[in-house]
C-alpha cells in the first residue's frame, strides 16, 4: 500500500476503535446497571475487537510515516487508547469480577482518542529534526505507557472514593439520642432515598478492592513513569546538552512524579491511606492531563512541537 | 494542604518527672520531622512550588519572556521578582523546601538503616500461637515429625528464607530486599542531587555562532551567551578552536525542516587538526570534555557599500541575520556610520522569493524555505544612527532616521543597485552561520549513576514483600505427624496466601519422598 492509502486506513481504523469502545462501554454500562452477564461478555468481545482496530491504526500510521507512530499529540492519543484498554484487559484477566468497570475505563479512553482525532489531528508526516532520535522510541513509549497506566490507577481511585463514601453512609446509623416519632419517620424516608439513589453505585466492587486495584496499578505505572523521565533526561543531554532544564514539560512531569510518590507514601501513612491518598491520585491525574493538554498547546517550551 | 504541627503528645518521661521538658519537645519534633507524614507533606508542597515555575516565565529558560512580563505588568513584576517567581528553581524558598525534604530523608534513613541492620543480625522471631494468624495451612503425613521438619527446612531454604530453628518450631523470614531497595532508592536521590550540584558548580554552558569557513576560538569573548557555575574559572575553558567547514540544511517536500548539520573541525591552538565531525541535532561532538550541539542556524549576506563617487564606505561585511523559523526569511541591519548623513539599511533576506499568484492565501509575496532563489530586500534610512548607544546588531534604531527613497531595493547575489542618494549597495556573497551550544557538565556521570540506582531500587521496593513463615510438626498419634504452617505478610497479602499454600504442598511432597542428603 502507498503511504497515503496506509494513512487513510489508519484514520479509518482509529475511528473504528473509537466506535467499538463506545459500544463496549455502553454494554459494560448495561452489565453494571442490570448485572446481566451477557452484556459484559459482549462488551469484552467488542473491546478486544476495538483494541485490534486501535493497534491496527497505530501500526498502519507507523508504516505510513516510516517511523514510530507517536510523534505528535494525535498519535499519542491513539497509543493512550491501546495502553489504557490493554491495562484494563490485563486486570479483567486477573479479576473477572471487575469487568463492568470497563464503562469507567473505556469512556475516558474514548474521550482522549476523540479529542486527539478532532482537535489535534495532523496529517501523516515526518518529524522535525529535533525529534529525530532513537530515544523517541524509548522515552515517548515509556511516557505514554506510564501516564496511561497512572491515569487508569486514578480512575480506580475515583471509583474508590465513590464507593468508600457509600460504604460509610450505609453503615448502620447510630440510634438517635431522643427517639421522636416524626424524626424517626423522616430518618427512614431519608435512608430509603439514599438507598434508592445509591443503588447503582453500590454495585461497584468493595472499597478495599478498588483501593487495592488503584495501588497495584500505580505501583506498576510509577516505575515506568520514573524511567520515562530518566530516558527523557538522557535524550535531553544528547539533544540539548543538559539533562534537566526545568522546561515546562519537564517541570510538570516532575510534579506528576512527586504527586504519585506522595500517593505511594500516603498509602503507608496512618491518617492518609484511603481517602486522602485517593485524592492525591486524582491530583496526580490532573497534573498528567495538564501536562499533556495545556503544556503542549498553551505554555511555550522546548516540547511545544506536540500539537502541530 | 495544612502542615500538621501537632503539640507533642504526652509520653512517659524517662526520668519520671511530671511534665515534658524541652528535650522531650525537641525529641518529639525530631520524630515528627522524620516521619512519613512530614515527607508526604513536603512532597506535596514541592509539587505545588514547582507549579509556580511553570506559571511564570523563568529567567533561566527565556529571559526575553521575563522582560516581556515586566513590560506588560510593570507594577506586579518587581514584586514577583522579589519573591523569586522568575527564578523559582534557584530561589531560596524552593531550595528550602527540597533541603527540608532531603533533611527529612536523611533523618529517616539513619534509624531505618539501624533497624535493618538489627533485624538482619537477629533471628526470625518465635511464632507464638499459630492459630492467631490469618494465613495458615496444615496437613497430616505418614512421616515422623522430625522428618516433616527436615522437609520443611529444605523447602524453606530452597525458597531462600532465613531460618531459625528452636523449640520444635521452624521460623523463616524473607523479603528484606524491599527495605534495602527502598533505602537504595532514597539514597540514590541524594547521589543524584550531589551530581547535579557538582555539575552546576563546576560546569558551564554557552552559545556561539560561527560563519561558514571561519575558525572560532573557545574563549569567553567568543560566546554570545554564557553561563557558568560558581566554581568555574575563566581559565577552565578548554583550549581549542572550531572551524565550520560547511553547513547544510534540507527540507521535506512539504517544506518542513528535515535536517540541518555543521561539518566541524576541531583544532588545537596551533591550528593542528584534532578531530572532524558532522554535528546535527541529536548528534553532538565531544572535544576535550566539552560537548558541542547543533542549536540553530542563519544566513549571512555579505554587503558592500560605496558612495556616489565609487569610494568604499563599507568594505564587504558579513551581516548576521535573524532567521524566523516559521517563514525562513531573515532580517538584519547594516549601519554605515562614516556616511554623512549616516545611512542605515534594513535587510530582509528571502531564501526563495515567491510572488503572487503562487503564494497561499493571496499573499503578495512569500518565501520558499529552500535556498533556491535568494533575494535581499533593502530598505534604506538616513539620519542619526545613534551608534554610540548600545543597540541590537540586528535592527536599526529608527527614532532619528528617515526613509531614503520610497521603495525597497531588491538584490540577488552578485548584484549592485543605487540608492536614492547615489550610494551603491552590493550583495556580493551569501554564507550561512551555525549556532552551536557548548556545554561541560562534570557531574553528569554521578547523576547517571544516581538515576540508575534509583531505578534499581524502585522496583523491588514496590514489589518485594516482607514475610514470615512458621512451621511446626506434632505427632498425630499414629506414627505420622500433623504439620502446621502459618505466615504473615506485611504487603501483598493475596499473593502470599497462594505462596503459603504452595509451600505447604511442597513440604507435604517432601515428607513423602524423604530428602536425599
Amino acid at each position: 500500500m502507498s503511504p497515503d492509502a496506509l494513512a487513510t486506513t489508519s484514520d479509518t481504523l482509529a475511528w473504528l476503535a473509537v466506535v467499538s469502545y463506545v459500544v463496549a462501554a455502553t454494554l459494560f454500562g448495561f452489565e453494571f446497571a442490570y448485572r446481566t452477564r451477557w452484556f459484559g461478555v459482549a462488551g469484552l468481545t467488542v473491546t478486544v475487537a476495538g483494541l485490534a482496530a486501535n493497534v491496527g491504526a497505530a501500526v498502519t500510521r507507523g508504516l505510513a510515516v516510516d517511523r514510530v507512530p507517536w510523534g505528535n499529540m494525535y498519535e499519542f492519543s491513539i497509543i493512550v487508547g491501546i495502553i489504557t484498554v490493554s491495562g484494563f484487559l490485563v486486570w479483567v484477566a486477573r479479576r473477572p469480577e471487575i469487568r463492568p468497570l470497563g464503562v469507567f475505563v473505556l469512556l475516558p479512553a474514548v474521550c482522549a482518542m476523540a479529542l486527539g482525532g478532532l482537535v489535534f489531528r495532523v496529517p501523516a508526516g515526518p518529524l522535525v529534526p529535533a525529534l529525530n532520535s532513537r530515544w523517541i522510541v524509548i522515552h515517548v513509549a515509556a511516557a505514554i505507557t506510564g501516564s496511561s497506566v497512572l491515569c487508569l490507577a486514578s480512575v480506580f481511585s475515583i471509583l474508590y472514593l465513590v464507593k468508600e463514601r457509600l460504604e460509610r453512609r450505609q453503615r448502620p446509623p447510630a440510634p438517635p439520642l431522643v427517639a421522636g416519632a416524626a424524626r424517626t419517620a423522616d430518618r427512614v424516608e431519608v435512608d430509603q432515598a439514599v438507598a434508592r439513589h445509591a443503588s447503582i453505585w453500590s454495585r461497584l466492587p468493595s472499597a478495599d478492592t478498588l483501593d487495592h486495584l488503584a495501588y497495584r496499578t500505580t505501583a506498576f505505572g510509577f516505575p515506568i513513569w520514573t524511567f520515562a523521565i530518566i530516558a527523557g533526561a538522557i535524550w535531553a543531554q544528547a539533544a540539548w546538552g543538559r539533562y534537566w532544564g526545568w522546561d515546562p514539560k519537564e517541570t510538570w512531569s516532575f510534579i506528576s512524579w512527586t504527586v504519585f510518590a506522595a500517593y505511594l507514601h500516603a498509602r503507608a501513612t496512618a491518617g492518609w491511606r484511603g481517602r486522602r491518598a485517593a485524592w492525591l491520585s486524582i491530583v496526580g491525574l490532573a497534573t498528567l492531563l495538564f501536562n499533556f493538554y495545556a503544556v503542549n498547546t498553551v505554555i511555550v517550551g522546548l516540547h511545544s512541537y506536540g500539537g502541530t | 494542604m495544612a502542615v500538621e504541627l501537632r503539640p507533642p503528645t504526652a509520653r512517659p518521661d524517662r526520668k519520671g518527672s511530671g511534665r515534658p521538658g524541652l528535650g522531650d519537645t525537641l525529641r518529639q519534633a525530631w520524630r515528627e520531622y522524620r516521619s512519613m507524614r512530614t515527607a508526604l507533606v513536603l512532597l506535596v508542597v514541592l509539587a505545588a512550588a514547582s507549579i509556580m515555575g511553570s506559571l511564570f516565565p523563568q529567567e533561566g529558560l527565556s529571559p526575553q519572556r521575563v522582560d516581556l512580563y515586566f513590560a506588560d505588568h510593570p507594577a506586579l513584576a518587581p514584586v514577583l521578582e522579589r519573591l523569586g517567581l522568575f527564578d523559582v528553581f534557584g530561589s531560596a524558598w524552593y531550595m528550602a523546601i527540597y533541603a527540608a525534604l532531603l533533611g527529612a530523608l536523611v533523618a529517616c534513613l539513619v534509624p531505618r538503616t539501624r533497624a535493618l541492620v538489627r533485624v538482619l543480625r537477629s533471628r526470625p522471631p518465635h511464632g507464638g500461637d499459630l492459630a492467631r494468624y490469618r494465613t495458615r495451612a496444615s496437613f497430616t503425613t505418614t512421616a515422623a515429625p522430625e522428618e516433616a521438619m527436615a522437609a520443611a527446612r529444605l523447602v524453606l531454604r530452597r525458597s531462600r528464607y532465613r531460618l531459625a530453628d528452636r523449640d520444635g518450631e521452624l521460623a523463616g523470614e524473607k523479603g528484606f530486599l524491599r527495605e534495602a531497595a527502598s533505602m537504595l532508592f532514597h539514597v540514590s536521590l541524594l547521589v543524584l542531587l550531589v551530581g547535579l550540584a557538582y555539575g552546576k558548580g563546576y560546569g558551564y554552558r554557552g552559545q556561539a555562532a560561527i560563519v561558514e569557513g571561519e575558525t572560532w576560538a573557545n574563549a569567553r569573548v567568543g560566546y554570545d551567551s554564557f553561563s557558568s557555575g560558581r566554581f568555574f574559572g575563566a581559565g577552565d575553558l578548554a583550549p581549542f578552536q572550531l572551524r565550520l567547514d560547511d553547513f547544510t540544511n534540507s527540507f521535506y517536500p512539504n517544506n518542513t525542516p528535515k535536517e540541518f548539520a555543521s561539518q566541524l573541525t576541531a583544532l588545537d591552538l596551533d591550528g593542528r587538526e584534532l578531530q572532524a565531525q558532522r554535528v546535527a541535532p541529536n548528534r553532538p561532538m565531544t572535544v576535550d570534555g566539552v560537548r558541542i550541539f547543533q542549536s540553530d542556524y542563519g544566513y549571512v549576506p555579505v554587503v558592500r557599500v560605496t558612495d556616489a563617487k565609487g569610494r568604499e564606505l563599507l568594505a564587504p561585511q558579513e551581516v548576521l541575520t535573524l532567521r524566523d523559523p516559521a517563514t525562513e526569511w531573515s532580517t538584519g541591519a547594516v549601519k554605515v556610520t562614516n556616511a554623512t548623513p549616516q545611512v542605515g539599511l534594513e535587510l530582509t533576506m528571502f531564501t526563495g522569493l515567491v510572488t503572487a499568484p503562487d503564494c497561499p492565501g493571496g499573499a503578495p509575496f512569500c518565501n520558499d524555505p529552500r535556498l533556491i532563489r535568494p533575494v535581499l530586500v533593502v530598505l534604506a534610512y538616513q539620519g542619526d544612527l545613534q551608534a554610540d548607544r548600545a543597540q541590537s546588531v540586528f535592527t536599526l534604531d529608527r527614532s532619528r532616521l528617515e526613509p531614503l527613497g520610497d521603495r525597497p531595493v531588491l538584490l540577488v547575489p552578485g548584484q549592485s543597485r543605487k540608492l536614492a542618494n547615489g550610494m551603491t549597495v552590493s550583495f556580493t556573497d551569501l554564507k550561512q552561520y551555525s549556532v552551536l551550544t557548548l556545554a561541560r557538565d562534570p557531574g553528569v556521570q554521578v547523576v547517571a549513576v544516581g538515576a540508575g540506582l534509583l531505578l534499581l531500587g524502585l522496583v523491588p521496593s514496590l514489589y518485594v514483600t516482607r514475610r514470615r513463615v512458621w512451621v511446626r510438626a506434632a505427632p498425630d498419634g499414629a506414627g505420622g505427624a500433623r504439620v502446621e504452617l502459618a505466615g504473615l505478610a506485611l504487603q501483598g497479602k493475596p499473593a502470599f496466601e497462594a505462596e503459603l499454600a504452595r509451600l505447604a504442598e511442597q513440604v507435604q511432597r517432601g515428607t513423602l519422598a524423604p530428602p536425599r542428603q
